[in-house]
């Protein structure tokens, strides 16, 4: 057998995805908000479906509705729709001891845009 | 029309002996060639499928192959595509031959996913199958998102834990006779609950294995073929199409409705319906991937009640994954799909193992294979060459 180890250190570019980065990065929800349908896409979709290429960036409120959850060792992540999304998206869910239908982005530890829900605190 | 002169597979499984994905790659060809009653000479053009640089630690694969298998100044090329990598590269050499750009082709599969490197490390790398920049950083497996896309399916359709025992334990049931299968294992239900809960409903039992293994194709041109194989299987009609990448984009994220897709591209191809199909291998990554390819091809009117009725198992009018499929006979990822193929040729023509072999095998088979979550689709469709 040939040993060998290979350390791979990337420098990411978000390129077209920066607002939306930086936004989870923050603990903001930044979705893209399409010019001509006006379909508001959180994870944001360059191209809207009806196909349009020019859109808005624009922050929701980061609560979010939990539509199905799984868990287990891979941990437990659900299916959400934040509040003012047309589309829904993946996310991991942190500290919800009892099944709860709402949650609130936090900005996660670390330098990783991990999109992280908690239970919302409390509706406004 | 292109005929598969040549099919052929490795043993899937976790491999301890010291070979190397080299090796196994030169059994499938060697074994492939001999039955296309071909010779090296004779091939034009060489078509690798693997799914990463990062299992072989190759890149290029296509250029150590070709010189491996002395196929020097064969046109090479490699084709990823993730999970449907094997079959897009059959997709490749199917137009090759059609643009008249090639005579003789050979598809070979490969990947070592099991033995090279750690488990964990290759599940850190396939959760950057699907959008590494968005699902991927929130640390989503494979298994997060499948899990999620089965819930909706298994609600809307009263699916339930039953179910997916019963594609677990049929395909590892038609493992047991398929002696180079990797999980040749008799499951029970009480085998399965017991399992460790990797991503609910998904448990441990409900997933394909990582493996190792190699599979090859000869592809011909009807005109090329060796007289002694003129009554090969043929492929007659390819299909491919891709969904939205993100799970949370699509319309109905328990429907696979890319596979809708790529299924009608290839009936039109090959003239027939879904419902001509005798019998399918299918990307059956989960227990619950395959209800919904089934669904999503059209193979099946109301997939449960005909799951509940035995018609997919190897005695019922559409057997599907008689090889095992991807829980059973295992899963070298690039081998897949061109196993899959191999497998539909050699059952047509009634060459299979012979526990798993129909009598009377049908006129049509179908090997389906995606990438991603059903995602990147292709699927293939094979014709008899000789109806019985």
């Amino acid at each position: 057998m040939i040993d060998f180890s290979l350390t791979l250190d990337y420098q990411l570019s978000p390129g077209w995805l920066a607002p939306w980065v930086n936004g989870i990065l923050q603990g903001k929800t930044v979705a893209r908000c399409c010019a001509r349908c006006g379909q508001v896409s959180f994870a944001p979709q360059r191209i809207c479906d009806c196909g349009e290429t020019n859109g808005t960036w624009q922050t929701l409120s980061g609560a979010a509705t939990i539509l199905n959850v799984t868990e287990g060792v891979d941990g437990c992540f659900g299916m959400v729709c934040f509040d003012g999304a047309d589309t829904r998206c993946i996310a991991r869910l942190s500290g919800f001891d009892r099944p709860s239908e709402r949650g609130q982005i936090i900005r996660p530890e670390g330098n990783l845009p991990t999109l992280i829900l908690i239970p919302l605190q409390s509706e406004k | 029309m292109i005929l598969v002169a040549g099919a052929a597979l490795t043993h899937f499984n976790r491999r301890k002996d010291g070979s190397s994905f080299r090796d196994w790659v030169a059994t499938a060809f060697e074994d492939a060639i001999a039955m296309a009653c071909l010779e090296r000479r004779d091939i034009d053009t060489l078509i690798v499928a693997s799914e990463s640089d990062f299992f072989t630690l190759q890149l290029n694969p296509a250029s150590i192959i070709a010189d491996d298998l002395g196929l020097v100044g064969a046109a090479t090329m490699r084709v990823e595509g993730g999970g449907a990598s094997g079959q897009l590269a059959v997709h490749a050499a199917v137009q090759a031959i059609l643009t008249g750009t090639s005579r003789h082709a050979v598809v070979i599969g490969v990947d070592p996913s099991a033995s090279q490197l750690p488990g964990q490390t290759v599940k850190t790398l396939y959760g950057f199958s699907f959008d590494a920049w968005t699902d991927g950083m929130t640390g989503a497996t494979s298994t997060t998102l499948y899990a999620l896309s089965v819930q909706g399916f298994m609600a809307r359709t009263r699916a339930n834990d039953l179910d997916l025992a019963e594609v677990t334990i049929q395909n590892r049931l038609n493992a047991c006779d398929n002696p180079g299968a990797h999980l040749r294992l008799r499951n029970t239900v009480d085998d399965i609950e017991a399992s460790p809960l990797i991503s609910s409903p998904y448990r441990r039992l409900h997933c394909s294995p990582l493996s190792d293994g190699a599979a090859a194709l000869v592809l011909s041109h009807p005109d090329a073929v060796p007289a002694a194989r003129s009554k090969a299987s043929r492929i007659t009609g390819i299909g491919a199409a891709s969904d939205r990448v993100h799970l949370g984009a699509r319309a109905a994220p328990d429907r696979f409705e890319g596979k809708t897709l790529a299924m009608s591209r290839a009936c039109a191809m090959a003239s027939i319906s879904p419902t001509d199909i005798g019998l399918a291998e299918l990307y059956d990554a989960y227990a619950g991937a395959q209800l919904q390819g089934l669904e999503a091809l059209g193979l099946c009117r109301n997939v449960i009640a005909e799951l509940r009725d035995g018609r997919f198992r190897p005695d019922g009018s559409l057997p599907v994954n008689l090889s095992g499929g991807l829980m059973g006979q295992g899963a070298p990822v690039g081998a897949t799909g061109v196993g899959q193929t191999a497998t539909c040729a050699l059952l047509l023509e009634g060459r299979y193992h012979p526990a798993l072999q129909p009598a009377n095998p049908p006129k049509y088979a179908l090997a389906d294979s995606h990438g991603g979550i059903a995602t990147t689709n292709a699927v293939t469709i094979l014709t008899a060459g000789v109806v019985r």
